[in-house]
């Protein structure tokens, strides 16, 4: 079942120029991105002195950086694709085929965040090029870069999660998209907050609550258990709420 | 006839107003139902709680002797709904659409079943086309195609052909008629001459709570105020007394051309044209005109509709 719906919510994105608008758009920018960090880090290495240029590494300056604005284009793009999930349904009064049948709301909550995550998997997809060029200029680390992938993916994960529970909350797309763009944000402000904190304790709790330093964690490769419970934790919470949030204005 | 459905003292509350107010009736197995009232009445409501989209504040729906409840999965694929708005998914083509909802109801082959509804409901010529770029017409068959592909026992129909052009509503309340023959339908209007075409019971809802319920004669007997028969002779004569035939009464009389017309209600709803023919004739009258009335469902529904106001 769930399989069946994940299908229709994918071909519903295909079968729209959205989802081509969206993947040509995030190659663009990704590209040039990606092309700037390169331009950037040989014209620091070339523009001081030898002894010194050792010190800059090639991995923090363009990989690094070039996931964590992967991750920041998200706050645009995942919301542009979740807004629309729910909203639709319900300005359209769809969602009653879907109560009508025996499929479950969790079976119909999954597979709209699972056909999400694959429209955010083919837009990633148009990134294999960066560590193919990385990889041929012989920086061969390939669990840095599976790792980099796992984070900008986790990210995604959460981000798709808490979209659908804004997209469940109102009829109006543009009200959802919004919605989640303000979440997006509130995550991370969360863990700057803590960088704001002088207690030490609260610092640490607005740390763990906030998405950026398990994002920095798993991007460096330091893939930790408190960091994969932190975001499993995270996307099922948002799915639950998408789930209440459904069965209460049906029940 | 066995009940299929049996709603008891059901009531739905929406904050600030009674939608649906202590509705009980029942629908017989194989009939058609018609569920009529006008615009607000509670019918959409009514039926919206029947297919377990919406609960009621109070009173209990039991449909094949199960209990409605949106967890109730045994009753999911017996009830088919076609809503006022059809569930359609616009940028979806028809087939794929009905392909869907038939895999989303477990449909042991969906695609012959697919094919079988795509044919009944004449819906070969768009099959491949996007719902969206389909006519209004075209939208409600679809969307009584989806109600009806996994071969549901149970039919509710709200208002399904509201504004079709003549046509359509033609052809699609022939096929309802048809569909009656496999399965039971609840099918509400508010457009009195399709009920009387289709209906063999009919329930009428307004304001919330149910003002009859019963089949057709049943409701034309309950809400006559008499079996009226009119008598015309020539205007220039006047009615004879008539009480050798039993007590009567005039109800109305008015002058038609070359004609006198005469509204008599008798006793007992006594129907006596034989002898009132007879004794007219006998009198050395004109007799033009002598027929029973009975009231047309339209008067019934004002009347019903009016009294409350």
């Amino acid at each position: 079942m769930i399989y069946t719906l994940w299908k229709k919510e994918t071909e519903s994105y295909f079968s729209s120029p959205l989802a081509y608008v969206l993947i040509g758009l995030f190659s663009l920018i990704s590209g040039t991105l990606f092309f700037n960090l390169l331009v950037s880090y040989t014209d620091n290495i070339q523009a001081i002195p030898q002894h010194m240029a050792q010190g800059i590494s090639f991995i923090d300056e363009v990989v690094l950086r070039l996931f964590a604005n992967i991750n920041f284009l998200f706050l645009f793009f995942v919301p542009l694709i979740t807004m629309k999930l729910f909203s639709e349904e319900k300005r359209l009064e769809t969602l009653d085929l879907i109560w009508l049948s025996p499929v479950g709301e969790w079976q119909l909550v999954l597979a709209k965040a699972l056909a999400a995550l694959t429209l955010i998997g083919a837009m990633l997809s148009m990134t294999i090029i960066f560590p193919l060029i990385i990889w041929g200029a012989g920086i061969q680390d390939f669990s840095l870069l599976s790792s980099a992938y796992l984070a900008v993916l986790l990210n995604a994960g959460c981000y798709i999660a808490l979209g659908l529970f804004c997209s469940s909350l109102s009829g109006n797309q543009i009200i959802a998209g919004l919605l989640s763009i303000l979440g997006i944000m509130f995550l991370w402000m969360l863990t700057w907050g803590g960088h704001l904190n002088s207690n030490y304790l609260v610092a640490q709790i607005f740390s763990y609550i906030g998405i950026t330093s398990h994002f920095e964690r798993i991007l460096r490769g330091l893939v930790g258990t408190q960091d994969l419970v932190y975001y499993a934790s995270f996307m099922f919470l948002f799915l639950f709420l998408t789930v209440k949030s459904l069965g209460r204005r049906n029940w | 006839m066995d009940k299929i459905l049996e709603v008891d003292g059901v009531s739905r509350e929406f904050p600030g107003r009674m939608a649906v107010s202590n509705v009980s009736f029942n629908v017989l197995k194989g009939s058609i139902h018609g569920f009529l009232g006008p615009n607000g009445a509670g019918k959409s409501t009514t039926m919206r709680m029947i297919a377990g989209l919406l609960p009621a504040s109070s009173g209990t729906m039991t449909l094949f002797g199960e209990k409605i409840h949106p967890d109730n999965l045994n009753l999911k694929n017996k009830i088919g709904l076609l809503p006022e708005n059809a569930p359609l998914y616009l940028d979806m083509p028809v087939e794929k659409y009905l392909t869907l909802v038939a895999k989303l109801h477990k449909v042991a082959h969906p695609k012959d079943q697919v094919e079988k509804v795509i044919s009944e409901l004449s819906l070969i010529d768009v099959r491949k086309r996007l719902i969206g770029n389909l006519s209004k017409g075209y939208k409600q068959r679809v969307g009584l195609a989806q109600a009806i592909v996994y071969d549901a026992p149970f039919l509710i129909l709200d208002e399904p052909t509201n504004g079709l052009d003549p046509q359509t509503v033609v052809e699609l309340r022939e096929y309802i008629k048809k569909l009656s023959e496999t399965k039971t339908i609840l099918f509400s209007t508010h457009i009195l001459p399709e009920v009387e075409h289709i209906c063999d019971q009919i329930t009428i809802i307004h304001q919330g709570k149910i003002r009859a319920s019963g089949n057709l004669p049943e409701i034309h007997r309950k809400f006559r105020q008499g079996l009226v028969l009119k008598v015309g002779i020539r205007h220039d004569e006047a009615l004879p007394d008539l009480s050798e035939l039993g007590k009567y009464e005039i109800t109305h009389e008015h002058t038609l051309g070359l004609e006198k017309q005469y509204d008599l209600v008798f006793e007992n709803d006594l129907d006596c044209r034989a002898d009132l023919g007879k004794l007219i004739i006998g009198r050395g009258l004109h007799l033009m005109t002598l027929n029973v009335e009975s009231p047309e469902l339209e008067d019934i529904f004002l009347h019903m509709t009016e009294l409350r106001k």
